[in-house]
C-alpha cells in the first residue's frame, strides 16, 4: 500500500494538501487531481482556498479534461477575480473551451463559447504574454467555422451537379458565405464555386429564365475577377465564362 | 449616510471586520465579498456598492451596512453588518389530512432551513388557497403565522392552518333572456359548470371560478355559431342557496339573427377568388356564424388546419396577414370585405443544425428538404423532420425546426433545426452452451459508421462515426458450426446522389456430430453455404419521391461433402445459385422508426435466377422420368444423382410484396394495418420448385435458421412455422414440412404508447391476425386464412434494438399432424426485429 493510497483514504485534509501539492510540482496531476477533488471543498473560504482552486482547475486541465478544467477555471476567476493568477486561468480557462472544439462538421456550440472566452481575455489582458496564443486560437476556431459554412454551401454544389434544385440552395449558400465572411480565407474558392454553381444553374433553367441567370453567372465571374485577379481558378473560370458568353449571344438576340 | 458618489475618497483598505453573523462563518462572508486587505477602495464607492448588491441578490440577509470604523492616514477600517434572514426550522399543518400534509409542502417548497421572507409566506398562503379553490372549496381559509424557535440560533416555526369549509357546487343554472336557444343548448356550451344531476359522475358540479369564466365565453360563442353575433351576457350573479350550494343566473340578451352577405376578397394577387372562397368555405345567405369564420381565416387551435392564413403561410407567403372587415349590413345580411396583405414572398436564408455531436453535417444536410434560397414552405420543413427521424441517428421526438430572424423587409428566415444524438449502434456480444458445446458469438452493428476513419485513431470514440454508413460485423462459432457474415452499406454512394450502395459476405460451415457415435464433430463431414452479394438502391423522382428502386445480385455456393442437409436428396455435390432482385419500395412513415405515427411503407420485391433450364442442353422430362422409376426401385443412388443433375444451377423466381399503414387514431394512439403476399415459381415445370426460399409461416418470425434463403414470416398465436404445409416424402412416406410456395397474411395493431424517450421507446399493442401458406399455386386461396388475436408490449433500447413479448391466441387448428382443434394461447418473444 502506496503512501498515495494511504492518504487518499485518510480523512487528514493536510496531509492530502502536502501530497497534492507534491504531486503537483512533479508533474504527476493525475494523482493531485485525485487529491484536489477530495479537499477542494473543504478549503472554500480558507486563506489557502485560491491556492488550492487554481491547482484543481490546472490539474483538469493536465488531465486533458477540459470540460472540468474549463468550467473550475471559470469558478476560479469568478471567485478571486484579483488573483495574481487571474490572467493565467483566463488563458487556460479560455483554451479548455477551445480545446472542446469539435471538427468542423459536427455542432459548433462549443466553438462559439470558446471564440467568446478568448475574445474576452484579449480584450481584458491586451498586454498578456499570452496574446499571441489567444490570437492564434481564435483565428483557428473563426476559420474552422468558416470551412463549416463553406463546406455545406460545396456540398449543395456537388449535390447541385446531379439533382439541379440544389444549384440554388448552392448560389444562396455562398452568397451567404461571402457576406458573412468578408475576410476569409475560402473566399476565393467561395467566390469561383458561386459562379460555378450560377453557370451550372443558368444552363439547366428554362429559356425564359436563361438570360436573367447567364447575367448572373457572369457577374459572378466579375466578383471573382476583381477580388482575385490572379486566381488559382482563372484558367477554369474563362473556360466555363466562353460557354456563358456563347449562351448569352443566342438568349439576348 | 447621505454623501454622494462624488465625495468618495481613496483609501487603502486597512481591515474588514464582519458582525452580526448567527449561522455563517465570518471568513466566508469576507472572501465572498471579494475585497481583500491591502486593496486601494473608494469610501463611499463602486467597491462597496457592488459588494451590498452582491450580498442582496443571495436573499439570505435582511440588512447589510457598512461602517467605518477606523481611518489611519491612508488606510480605512470598515466593519459589514448584517442581519440574516430567519430560517425555518419546522412546518406544522392543521386541518388537513397526513397524506396531503406532504404534497402540500413538497409544493410550496417549505423545506428546513428554508430563509422567511414576506413573499415566502404570501405565495405559500396564495398557492394552497388556490389549490383548494381550484377543487371546489371556494370557503377555503388559509392562515399562516410563524413564531421564534428556540432551540437553534435565528429560526422561526411555521404555521398553517387550514379551514377546508364545504365543497361549493353548483345547484341550478338559471338562463333568462335566451328564446331562440334552449336552456338544454346553453347548458352544454358550459363544457365545464354543470349543475347538480345525481347521474353525473364524471364531471362534477363544482364551482371553478377559472373554468366558469372561459364557460361564459364559450356561450356567447354559442351564440355567435347560430347567427346571433350581437348576443351577449348582461348580467351573471351568484345565489348563494346554503353553504355548499349556489344558484348561477346568467342573462343574456341574445339581439338579432344574421346571414353572411357578399364576401368579397382584397389584395389577393396570388390566388384567385374562387380558389379563396373555396377554402372559407362560407357562401353568401349562410348563417352568420362568427366563430366559423374566424376559424377559416385563422384557425389557432390547430396549427395544420386548412384555413386562409395557412394557404398563404405554408406557400411561401409567412409575411401576410389576412382581416375580416364588415363593410356594410342591410338588415339581417352582413357583407363582409377579406383584406388581404399578401407581404413579400418568403425565402429561406441560412440553414443551420445545432446538436449533431456525431453525425458529420453532410450526413444531415443532403436529407434536409429546406435549402437556401429556397421559396419557404411549411411541408419542407415537416418533411425534413420526418426524414431526419427515419435515419435513425436522432431522437425522431426531439427534431425541433426553429423560425429565426423573420425579416419581412427583404422577405427572408432562417431556420434553425435543433437535434439530439441517439445511440444507433448496437453490440452483442455472448458465449453459452448449446448444441453439445460452447458457442460463442461477437456481433457488432453500427448504424451510423465512418468507413474513412477506419484507420484513423483519433476517431475511435468508441468507434469511428458520423458519416450514415452501416456496418455490421457476426461472428458465431461452436464446435459444430461456424458463422461469419459482414455487411456495409454506404446511403450516398460518392456523396452526390441518393444511391445507397451494400455489400455483404457471408459464409457457414457445419461439421457432423452424432453425440451417440463420438464426443467430437466430424470434420470430414460437412456442408458449407458460401455467399456475397451487392445492391445498389435509388430514390427516384417519379411517381413521387418517397419511391426507391433497389437492384442486387448475389451469389451462393453450396457445397456437401457426405453430409445431407435434408434440403437435397443428394448428400454430395454443389449446388449454385446466382440471383438478381429488383425491389421498388415507397417509404412515407411519419414519426421516427421506433414508433411510427402517419403513413405508409411499400415494398415490392422480384427475385431472378437465369432460366438455365433454356441453354444447358439437360433434358429435364428425362430425369422427370428417371427419378419416378427410382423412387419406385428405392434406389437412393440414382435419385442423387438426379437432384445434383437437377440443382447444379438453381431455377426460379420469387415475388413478395408488404405494404404497412399506420393511422392516426386519437392522440397517441396509432392503427397499423399491414398485408404480406409472396410466392416461389418456376419457369419450366419439369425443373420443377426449388426446395430453396420457400415461406415458412407461423409463430414469431424470428429467422434462426436461414441456411436455404427461407423467408420466416410470423403469425402469432400459432407455434413457430406450424402454419407451413406438411408433404409426403416419396422415399420414406414420412410427413416433412418443406416450406409453402405461396402465402399470405394480413394484420391490425393499435398500439399506444408508454414512453418515446430517447433511453428507451415501450409501446404496448392489441393485435388481429390472419394467414396462410400453401404447398402449391393451385390450392392457394386468399379467403382460407388461419386467425388470431392477442396483447403484446414492445421495449426499444438503443444498445439493445427491439425486445418484446406478444400473447396470441390461435382460433383455428394448425398443420401439425398431431394437433387437433384450435391452437389456442402461444407466448411469443421477440429479439431485435421491428415489426
Amino acid at each position: 500500500c502506496s503512501e498515495y493510497q494511504k492518504v487518499l483514504k485518510n480523512e487528514d485534509v493536510k496531509a492530502k494538501y502536502d501530497l497534492a501539492e507534491k504531486f503537483y510540482d512533479a508533474g504527476d496531476f493525475k494523482r493531485a487531481n485525485r487529491l484536489l477533488e477530495q479537499i477542494a471543498p473543504k478549503y472554500i473560504g480558507k486563506p489557502q482556498g485560491e491556492r488550492v482552486m487554481y491547482f484543481l482547475a490546472d490539474s483538469y486541465f493536465q488531465t486533458k479534461d477540459y470540460n472540468m478544467a474549463g468550467y473550475q477555471f471559470e469558478r476560479f476567476l469568478k471567485s478571486y477575480p484579483k488573483s495574481d493568477k487571474a490572467v493565467e486561468a483566463g488563458f487556460y480557462g479560455a483554451k479548455s473551451y477551445y480545446e472542446l472544439s469539435p471538427k468542423y462538421s459536427l455542432d459548433q456550440t462549443d466553438t462559439d463559447k470558446a471564440l467568446i472566452k478568448l475574445q474576452n481575455f484579449i480584450n481584458t489582458y491586451p498586454d498578456s504574454e499570452f496574446l499571441v496564443e489567444a490570437n492564434i486560437m481564435a483565428r483557428e476556431l473563426t476559420t474552422k467555422k468558416e470551412r463549416k459554412s463553406y463546406e455545406i454551401a460545396k456540398q449543395f454544389n456537388t449535390i447541385g451537379e446531379f439533382d439541379y434544385t440544389f444549384l440554388t440552395p448552392a448560389v444562396t449558400a455562398f452568397d451567404n458565405f461571402i457576406s458573412d465572411n468578408p475576410g476569409s480565407v475560402y473566399r476565393e474558392d467561395a467566390l469561383f464555386y458561386k459562379f460555378d454553381a450560377s453557370t451550372n444553374l443558368a444552363l439547366n433553367s428554362f429559356d425564359y429564365l436563361k438570360k436573367d441567370r447567364l447575367n448572373d453567372a457572369k457577374a459572378a465571374y466579375l466578383a471573382l475577377k476583381k477580388s482575385f485577379p490572379e486566381s488559382k481558378y482563372l484558367k477554369e473560370a474563362n473556360k466555363t465564362l466562353e460557354k456563358v458568353e456563347k449562351e448569352l449571344e443566342i438568349y439576348s438576340k | 449616510q447621505d454623501t454622494s458618489y462624488e465625495d468618495g475618497k481613496r483609501y487603502i483598505l486597512g481591515g474588514l471586520e464582519v458582525t452580526g453573523l448567527q449561522s455563517y462563518n465570518e471568513q466566508t462572508v469576507k472572501t465572498y465579498t471579494g475585497l481583500r486587505i491591502g486593496q486601494p477602495i473608494t469610501v463611499p464607492g463602486d467597491e462597496i456598492s457592488a459588494v451590498i448588491n452582491k450580498l442582496w441578490g443571495l436573499e439570505l440577509f435582511t440588512d447589510i451596512s457598512f461602517y467605518i470604523t477606523n481611518i489611519e492616514g491612508e488606510n480605512v477600517f470598515l466593519e459589514l453588518n448584517i442581519i440574516e434572514r430567519p430560517t425555518l426550522s419546522n412546518v406544522t399543518v392543521y386541518g388537513v389530512k397526513k397524506r396531503k400534509i406532504e404534497e402540500i409542502l413538497k409544493d410550496t417548497d417549505l423545506k428546513k432551513g428554508k430563509k422567511i421572507t414576506e413573499s415566502l409566506i404570501a405565495n405559500s398562503k396564495n398557492y394552497i388557497q388556490n389549490k383548494y379553490k381550484k377543487k371546489g372549496y371556494l370557503n377555503a381559509k388559509v392562515t399562516i403565522a410563524t413564531t421564534k424557535d428556540t432551540t437553534d440560533a435565528n429560526t422561526q416555526a411555521m404555521v398553517i392552518n387550514v379551514k377546508q369549509g364545504d365543497k361549493v357546487k353548483i345547484n341550478d343554472i338559471v338562463f333568462e333572456g335566451n328564446e331562440q336557444l334552449s336552456n338544454k343548448q346553453l347548458g352544454k356550451a358550459m363544457k365545464k359548470t354543470k349543475k347538480r344531476k345525481f347521474y353525473r359522475f364524471w364531471k362534477k358540479s363544482k364551482y371553478i371560478q377559472e373554468d366558469y369564466n372561459n364557460d361564459l365565453v364559450s356561450l356567447v360563442d354559442k351564440y355567435a355559431e347560430k347567427g346571433f353575433r350581437d348576443a351577449r351576457i348582461i348580467s351573471d350573479t351568484f345565489v348563494k342557496v346554503s353553504d355548499d350550494l349556489i344558484d348561477l343566473k346568467i342573462k343574456v340578451e341574445e339581439g338579432n339573427k344574421y346571414y353572411f352577405g357578399e364576401i368579397d376578397f382584397v389584395g389577393n394577387t396570388v390566388y384567385s377568388d374562387r380558389q379563396l372562397a373555396q377554402v372559407l368555405g362560407v357562401k353568401k345567405g349562410d348563417t352568420y356564424n362568427g366563430v366559423l369564420l374566424r376559424e377559416r381565416i385563422a384557425d389557432d387551435s390547430k396549427p395544420d388546419a386548412q384555413d386562409l392564413t395557412n394557404l398563404y403561410q405554408n406557400n411561401g407567403y409567412l409575411f401576410s396577414s389576412i382581416n375580416p372587415v364588415e363593410i356594410s349590413a342591410e338588415n339581417d345580411t352582413i357583407n363582409f370585405e377579406i383584406r388581404i396583405i399578401e407581404g413579400k414572398e418568403t425565402f429561406l436564408d441560412h440553414v443551420t443544425v445545432v446538436g449533431n455531436d456525431k453525425t458529420n453535417d453532410h450526413v444531415i444536410f443532403r436529407e434536409l428538404r429546406t435549402r437556401p434560397g429556397q421559396r419557404y414552405n411549411k411541408s419542407d420543413i415537416i418533411r425534413s423532420i420526418r426524414e431526419l427521424g427515419q435515419l435513425g441517428f436522432f431522437d425522431a421526438e426531439q427534431i425541433k425546426p426553429d423560425i429565426q430572424n423573420p425579416d419581412p423587409n427583404a422577405g427572408t428566415v432562417d431556420i434553425a433545426y435543433s437535434l439530439v444524438e441517439a445511440g444507433s449502434s448496437q453490440i452483442e456480444l455472448q458465449g453459452g452452451y448449446g448444441g453439445g458445446g460452447f458457442i460463442g458469438t461477437l456481433g457488432l452493428s453500427f448504424s451510423n459508421f465512418s468507413m474513412k476513419n477506419l484507420f484513423n485513431g483519433e476517431a475511435y470514440k468508441p468507434v469511428p462515426m458520423g458519416d450514415g454508413q452501416t456496418f455490421a460485423l457476426r461472428l458465431q462459432a461452436s464446435r459444430t458450426y461456424r458463422v461469419y457474415s459482414l455487411n456495409f452499406s454506404e446511403p450516398w454512394l460518392g456523396g452526390k446522389k441518393p444511391v445507397r450502395f451494400n455489400m455483404s459476405l457471408s459464409r457457414t460451415q457445419q461439421f457432423y456430430y452424432n453425440p451417440y457415435v463420438s464426443s467430437k464433430p466430424d470434420k470430414s463431414k460437412q456442408f458449407s453455404i458460401t455467399g456475397i452479394s451487392a445492391g445498389l438502391a435509388k430514390r427516384v423522382l417519379w411517381p413521387d419521391d418517397y419511391f426507391t428502386i433497389s437492384h442486387s445480385l448475389g451469389y451462393q455456393l453450396y457445397n456437401f461433402k457426405d453430409y445431407n442437409l435434408g434440403l437435397f436428396n443428394f448428400g454430395n455435390g454443389k449446388s449454385n445459385s446466382i440471383a438478381y432482385t429488383l425491389g421498388i419500395s415507397r417509404n412515407a412513415l411519419d414519426g421516427g422508426r421506433i414508433y411510427p405515427r402517419k403513413g405508409s411503407n411499400f415494398e415490392l420485391t422480384a427475385k431472378f435466377t437465369p432460366p438455365f433450364s433454356l441453354f444447358n442442353n439437360i433434358d429435364y422430362e428425362q430425369l422427370n422420368e428417371d427419378e419416378e422409376k427410382a423412387i419406385e426401385e428405392l434406389d437412393s443412388d440414382e435419385i442423387e444423382r438426379i437432384d445434383q443433375e437437377r440443382f447444379r444451377w438453381l431455377e426460379f423466381y420469387k415475388v413478395n410484396f408488404k405494404g404497412d399503414w399506420y393511422t392516426s387514431l386519437v392522440g397517441d394512439l396509432v392503427l397499423r394495418s399491414n398485408a404480406e403476399f409472396g410466392f416461389l415459381g418456376s419457369y419450366n415445370e419439369d425443373v420443377g420448385k426449388v426446395p430453396f426460399e420457400r415461406f415458412y409461416v407461423g409463430g414469431d418470425g424470428m429467422g434462426a435458421y436461414t441456411l436455404d434463403g427461407r423467408d420466416v414470416i410470423a403469425l402469432r398465436g400459432y407455434e413457430n412455422q406450424s402454419l407451413t404445409p406438411y408433404s409426403t416424402d416419396p422415399l420414406s412416406g414420412g410427413q416433412v414440412q418443406d416450406g409453402g410456395v405461396v402465402y399470405n397474411k394480413y394484420s391490425l395493431e393499435l398500439r399506444y404508447p408508454l414512453t418515446l424517450k430517447p433511453s428507451a421507446s415501450i409501446y404496448g399493442q392489441v393485435f388481429l391476425e390472419a394467414g396462410n401458406a400453401f404447398n402449391n399455386f393451385q390450392d392457394f386461396n386468399p379467403f382460407e386464412l388461419k386467425r388470431s388475436a392477442g396483447v403484446g408490449l414492445r421495449i426499444f433500447m438503443p444498445a439493445f434494438g427491439l425486445l418484446g413479448i406478444d400473447f396470441g391466441y390461435g382460433f383455428d387448428q394448425d398443420y401439425n399432424p398431431n394437433s387437433s382443434g384450435p391452437s389456442g394461447w402461444q407466448t411469443h418473444f421477440i429479439i431485435g426485429q421491428q415489426f
